[in-house]
């Protein structure tokens, strides 16, 4: 099953290493699951067995985590995966019209992608973003704060010509202050 | 000794308990779901609140402090506890639903969000009846649910394996048929996947749940999430009656219950003995009932010129009787069966001791290296060891198939086991002798018979089986031949369709009945032809005999098998070394 994908052995020594920072057989399932999605660009079936494989831990452990976190694709997703926060204060905020937003610009629904494999939508749990609400993440990485349909139209806009946004400078700031410029 | 106060009695206890378990213990009634005796503690269902407090320690006096009544001061734990995981300490005061209407509350309030997203399909679910969250809902439940949305939905109908179905909307994930594959199955095939509401159990993509003790996980499932692929949707539970017995499909002689509806037995479930089997069974042996009903010998077989034909039980009888007094005790080849009863075994022998035969043999059915170590052993016969503390010559199927060819036998007379099945012996082996067969399913050795006498099966009639481990256990009959009456002998359960029912009704059958008799009464009824029978009216005479004249089986009685369930023997050296 995992004869298409391997690690190298630059790898299986990271592996080895990260696996001597932990006691026990199965913390070093995330570390390893990340690396392999670094590798693979996600975690499918086959990677799953590959990492139980390597770290000689039953699949169906494996599997638990991945669909656990949304962090970690189990299957193929597109260039740029866009996390909408729709937990409590994000809901509150706004965060499902952004997403229906995003997902009548895009034409797809929540956990689907664009045909030309440039944008995947899920709807995801609590980013530890709520002062920021509604926000998203995108691909693992930037997150996009104080979402309105014009800034995530621009997003969209940028990310199409390959241009990720960059990541805010976000000062705490409380309600009746000014707002921060954004940057 | 350590004492503990439940609901404002006064009980003691030793050691550790948990205090669910404990109260279990008490015949308390207490609602929980995830809490198994045999698995780890997640505590992950919250159903068993209990309040818990313990008394106040005064440091410098060394005893427990008072309140100006005189009463211990008690220190309550600020939130409800599971109490499954609660370790019950001396002096330890517990409130349960009967004392606190906290707990009566909480139980209250965890059962609505337990059934928030559950399914309300009972009516079409294998699991009512037997359904711990219909009952604890029905008992500490809330009257109606405030949840007024659209529950979230699951897929259903997944095919985890090739025995075991997912139904993932009725599943409140307590985590049970996870933890068994990772404790006691040891096989670690499933895993909760997702999270939050959306979560249930799941195989790793690629693979399937084919772990040889599958099964289990649907025994202890609390609801009707992991159902049977073989038994779902074949009945009612109330609509079955449930009978004590032992799986004979392997030499552990795992403890089961077998179901019987209209005289087929319908499943077959585990039965807790923690001498043998604990909760659990293989999956293996619950395949077991198609031979309890399926192709049956009903009527004695007697073979005329080559055509088989049903024979009158008296003209079964006299042909027996002739072909006995027609033959030199040395043209015998007398064959006991470790598949067969201690009962059945006996009596051969007792019959042919009487009759100048004192050799019987049998054949073993030992598939070395297919154990398992745990609940699969190697012996695939039930009585192995019965057969040997009977004294029976014991023969590998290459030493019989050596002694039984070139024809030396006149006679051959066998109790239940497929000898040609199992490709010990062929045809040939048996051309030149009178083949006597006493046999429960037609099978290849039933066929070659000259006469075929049809037997009882085990949970026909009560027989006796002695495990590899020594122990004695016996089943209970549950299935009603054309011979015995459920309602007439007190032994049988009844169950709702068999009191309220009438062969009259639509819904119930009075097919499905063997003619047969236990083996033991056939050799009986023979023996009575020249009167020399041994007057044994029912098997339990017979087990009485063993017990009072053979010492590897003192103390071994039906009460006694009943009350102890099972009674262990002593495997003696002899047969110790011939396992080995």
């Amino acid at each position: 099953m995992s004869q298409k994908y391997e690690f190298t052995k630059e790898e299986l020594a990271e592996i080895e290493k990260i696996k001597a920072k932990y006691p026990d057989k199965k913390p070093p399932v995330m570390p390893v699951l990340w690396l392999a999605q670094n590798k693979f660009g996600h975690v499918e079936p086959e990677v799953q067995h590959l990492v139980a494989k390597t770290l000689d831990l039953p699949p169906a452990h494996v599997y638990g985590v991945v669909t656990f976190y949304t962090q970690y694709y189990g299957e193929r997703k597109g260039k740029y995966v866009l996390d909408v926060c729709t937990t409590l204060t994000c809901q509150v905020c706004g965060g499902y019209e952004i997403l229906h937003h995003l997902e009548e610009k895009l034409g797809i629904k929540a956990g689907e992608t664009t045909e030309d494999g440039l944008f995947s939508i899920q709807s995801v749990e609590c980013l530890g973003a709520c002062g920021y609400a509604p926000m998203m993440q995108i691909t693992n990485g930037v997150y996009c704060n104080h979402l309105t349909k014009e800034k995530v139209d621009k997003i969209i806009d940028d990310l199409r010509a390959g241009k990720l946004p960059e990541y805010e400078n976000m000062p705490f700031y409380q309600h009746g202050d000014p707002e921060p410029s954004k940057s | 000794m350590p004492e503990i106060f439940i609901d404002n009695i006064r009980y003691e206890f030793e050691g550790k308990p948990k205090v669910l378990q404990f109260m279990l213990d008490q015949g308390l009634d207490h609602p929980f779901f995830c809490y198994h005796p045999s698995l780890s503690i997640p505590a992950n269902c919250r159903q068993c609140y209990v309040e818990a407090g313990t008394p106040v320690m005064n440091r410098e006096t060394n005893d427990w402090e008072l309140d100006e009544n005189g009463e211990r001061v008690i220190r309550y734990f600020p939130k409800l506890m599971t109490s499954c995981s609660l370790e019950a300490t001396d002096g330890m005061v517990i409130k349960t639903h009967r004392t606190s209407e906290l707990v009566k509350r909480g139980h209250k309030d965890v059962l609505e969000f337990i059934l928030m997203n559950h399914p309300l399909d009972c009516p079409i679910c294998d699991q009512a009846g037997e359904c711990p969250l219909q009952i604890q809902t029905y008992k500490y439940g809330p009257e109606g649910s405030r949840f007024e949305h659209k529950k979230v939905h699951k897929p259903k109908r997944i095919k985890l394996g090739p025995r075991v179905i997912l139904d993932a909307e009725r599943c409140i994930n307590c985590t049970r048929c996870v933890r068994f594959t990772d404790e006691i199955s040891k096989t670690h095939q499933l895993t909760i996947i997702s999270r939050g509401d959306k979560n249930y159990p799941a195989v790793a993509p690629g693979t399937e749940f084919d772990d040889p003790y599958s099964l289990n996980t649907v025994d202890i499932c609390p609801v009707g999430a992991l159902t049977s692929a073989d038994f779902r949707f074949k009945a009612r539970v109330w609509e079955m009656n449930q009978t004590p017995s032992i799986d004979i499909t392997n030499g552990k002689g795992c403890n089961t219950d077998v179901w019987v509806r209209n005289n087929l037995v319908l499943r077959i479930t585990p039965r807790y003995n923690p001498d043998v089997n604990d909760h659990w069974m293989p999956d293996i042996g619950r395949e077991d009932y198609r031979r309890m009903n399926e192709n049956r010998i009903s009527r004695p077989d007697l073979k005329l010129d080559g055509n088989k034909i049903k024979s009158s039980w008296s003209n079964a009888e006299m042909t027996f009787a002739e072909t006995i007094s027609n033959a030199k005790p040395e043209e015998f080849l007398v064959l006991g069966s470790a598949f067969s009863s201690l009962e059945d075994n006996f009596t051969l022998q007792k019959f042919f001791k009487s009759r100048g035969i004192e050799n019987i043999s049998f054949v073993t059915n030992i598939q070395k290296g297919s154990g398992d170590g745990f609940l699969m052993d190697d012996d695939q016969y039930p009585n192995t060891n019965g057969c040997r503390m009977l004294g029976f010559e014991e023969l590998s199927p290459a030493t019989f198939k050596k002694k039984v060819s070139g024809g030396k036998y006149k006679v051959i007379i066998s109790l239940e086991d497929d000898l040609l099945g199992r490709e010990v012996i062929d045809t040939t082996d048996l051309n030149s002798a009178f083949f006597v067969y006493f046999g429960s399913n037609n099978n290849k050795t039933s066929e070659a018979a000259d006469l075929v006498i049809p037997i009882s099966n085990s949970v026909e009639t009560p027989s006796t089986y002695i495990n590899v481990d020594g122990r004695c256990q016996r089943t209970v009959p549950a299935k009603e031949t054309i011979y015995t009456n459920r309602k007439l002998n007190l032994e049988m359960s009844v169950g709702r369709l068999d009191r309220y029912g009438t062969k009259f009704d639509n819904w119930v059958s009075d097919r499905n009945r063997v003619d047969c008799i236990p083996g033991w009464e056939f050799l009986e009824r023979v023996a009575l032809l020249d009167n020399s029978n041994f007057g044994y009216e029912t098997s339990e005479d017979i087990i009485h005999e063993i017990a009072h004249t053979n010492s590897n089986f003192s103390g071994v009685s039906y009460e006694a098998m009943d009350e102890q369930l099972g009674v262990q023997l002593k495997v003696t050296k002899e047969t110790k070394e011939k396992t080995a």
